[in-house]
């Protein structure tokens, strides 16, 4: 029997069946409306940003010069079927650059959460576990990285340097970490003092058998399921570092530079900055629906309720 | 007592991580690749001038010496001139050639103290906005956490933050500026060009403490001792006001601290956008122009800020609940 289970049974007074209390989380999640509509718009996301680029013979770099501001079907005049969203100022398509931006947007979110996860967490584990000096000089390194906002931090390293993907993700999984140390390390250190650690402890288990193959699966499992949120928010960075100018490089479209190439265009082409922010939004709202509704089913099957 | 060795203790610690701040952003900067020397003195200058000017200008010796350097200075208040801003104001462009190495450039203390009251200008607008906008919406959530209010508190919760800061900044200027001439929106020439990059800056806070307000005001609403107030005959206003919102203040205060470093961002974002005459507009050409010492001004002021607020946090979170460890 794993660990995750005792705990459980202990909640469930009347265990009828013991149930991991990931799989009740998630339970209780999908069981909310919200979390089923977050979960089918961005699957339908998803899909639909892997899958139409590689099916469409539409480019969203090809430059057709003759095409340029078209508006999106049925809005203003000279909309044509070809561009349902229209296209910008160089005739690009305006469906396809969202696609292509949505791809990219969510690469770097869902990565650079998996990095900033394995980073804080390891290291607050670490500290919250090992405790004495440990403790100290990794926690005062992640005040000091807390007290540097993430942009500035950001746009430091990726001003001097050239940005792409890797890059991009790196810098924002660095500046992003913290937050995640400092929850680890105060669940770690409650854990320590739990009976089976000292149990474990008895029997002869080492610091770090105790750590990844007791510990961590009780300590990791609710952070992550709120790290879903944290997606969200490194795509806005992704799309504000764009917009500086210090996101993925031109001609790769990206939700930050279409916006920031958009603004002259305002007046005349307002469907150029307003498309890819809609998508965006709408993707970000379906992570954050499923986000918070796991948020709150954690919150409830912690609080015992 | 305990305060003053509360905040000794905090001070000290503070004064830590500023160092550990400013020793963090001083070796980023020299690490990684791109040469402010060369943007100095123009594309077009020989090598071997690079070379002197870099070298008189000390950026050649070793990372630590040049720390212990620039820490010299600002143990003096000394943060160091500006490698791009003459005194005068104008910018420096790589085709005329300032020597960086001449006291003719703007101490750096004086751009960031120049640009700071701008910049809490704007950050304690978009707070009062924030503030104003999700109070109503969080506790009637809390409130009513069954009813069509929690409901709409979770909605705009989830709608404002899935908006971009920057994409908003830019609808809204479309709309309120362009459109209907309503609200002025770019650079800086009195109070009202203040309110539309704070009400976007707002939208972005507002989502975390509507969240906050409602679940720490549901907590509290569910204990015992407020149904004790009932019994005891008080008014449901109140309860809700002078004892309930008192104890779910706790953690709005505490997550203050915590966004602080979230509203910093965004108010860099925002003030490049609306071209507004703060420290996050200062940060973004400076990083662009490679101006090492005004970013590291920036990034060590930045740092004493959220350090300080965050003792403020902890002072007036004690303050509300002297239950709360200090």
């Amino acid at each position: 029997m794993t660990a995750t289970t005792i705990i459980a049974a202990e909640q469930d007074q009347t265990p009828t069946r013991i149930q991991s209390v990931n799989r009740r989380i998630l339970l209780a999640a999908w069981r909310m409306p919200s979390f089923r509509v977050g979960f089918f718009i961005f699957v339908a996301l998803l899909l639909v940003s892997v899958v139409y680029p590689e099916i469409s013979s539409v480019s969203a770099t090809k430059m057709v010069v003759k095409d340029k501001f078209l508006p999106p079907v049925l809005l203003g005049e000279k909309w044509v079927w070809e561009h349902p969203l229209g296209t910008d100022q160089l005739g690009r398509d305006m469906l396809m650059r969202s696609f292509i931006g949505l791809r990219y947007s969510l690469l770097v979110g869902v990565v650079t959460v998996v990095l900033i996860f394995i980073i804080g967490c390891g290291l607050g584990l670490f500290a919250g576990f090992k405790g004495k000096w440990w403790d100290i000089v990794i926690m005062r390194i992640t005040d000091a990285q807390l007290s540097i906002p993430m942009i500035i931090l950001a746009i430091t390293i990726l001003g001097v340097s050239r940005p792409t993907v890797p890059t991009i993700i790196i810098v924002l999984a660095l500046s992003g970490w913290p937050l995640y140390a400092r929850v680890a390390r105060s669940a770690a250190v409650t854990e320590r003092g739990k009976e089976y650690v000292r149990g474990l402890r008895v029997l002869g288990a080492g610091d770090w058998r105790i750590l990844l193959l007791f510990a961590a699966p009780n300590i990791l499992p609710p952070i992550a399921f709120v790290a879903v949120l944290d997606v969200a928010r490194m795509m806005i960075f992704e799309a504000i570092l764009g917009f500086l100018g210090l996101g993925i490089q031109p001609p790769t479209p990206s939700f930050g530079s279409i916006i920031a190439d958009s603004r002259k265009y305002l007046i005349n082409a307002w469907w150029i900055a307003t498309i890819p922010g809609i998508f965006l939004a709408v993707a970000l709202t379906s992570i954050n629906l499923m986000g918070s509704a796991l948020e709150k089913a954690r919150n409830r099957i912690y609080g015992g309720l | 007592m305990l305060i003053l060795e509360f905040l000794g203790k905090r001070i000290a610690q503070g004064l830590l991580i500023i160092f550990i701040t400013s020793l963090i952003i001083f070796t980023l900067l020299r690490v990684v690749p791109g040469d402010p020397v060369r943007l100095i003195v123009g594309g077009m200058a020989p090598p071997d001038v690079v070379e002197k000017v870099a070298t008189k200008m000390g950026l050649r010796d070793p990372i630590i010496v040049q720390y212990g350097r620039y820490m010299r200075g600002l143990l003096q208040g000394d943060l160091g001139q500006s490698y791009l801003r003459p005194r005068s104001g104008m910018i420096a462009t790589g085709g005329q050639y300032i020597d960086p190495t001449k006291s003719d450039m703007a101490p750096v203390i004086d751009l960031i103290l120049e640009r700071l009251p701008f910049t809490l200008q704007l950050g304690g607008m978009a707070l009062l906005f924030a503030l104003l906008m999700s109070f109503p919406i969080g506790i009637a959530g809390g409130l009513h956490q069954h009813g069509w209010q929690n409901a709409l508190a979770f909605g705009v919760q989830s709608l404002f933050v899935s908006i971009p800061n920057f994409w908003l900044a830019i609808v809204l200027i479309l709309f309120l500026s362009v459109k209907l001439k309503l609200l002025p929106a770019l650079g800086y020439q009195g109070f009202s060009y203040v309110l539309l990059p704070a009400f976007v800056l707002a939208v972005e806070i507002a989502p975390f403490i509507i969240r906050t307000l409602t679940t720490s005001l549901g907590e509290v609403m569910q204990s015992t001792f407020i149904d004790e107030a009932r019994v005891r005959g008080l008014s449901r206003r109140r309860i809700v006001y002078s004892h309930a919102l008192r104890n779910a203040a706790v953690p709005l205060v505490n997550l203050l601290g915590i966004q602080l470093s979230t509203l910093i961002g965004g108010v860099l974002v925002i003030e490049y956008i609306f071209d507004y005459p703060g420290l996050g507009n200062l940060t973004v050409v400076s990083v662009v122009g490679r101006d090492f010492p005004v970013i590291q001004g920036i990034a060590i002021t930045t740092s004493a800020v959220f350090v300080f607020i965050n003792i403020i946090v902890d002072l007036v979170a004690y303050l509300i609940d002297p239950r709360v460890e200090i």
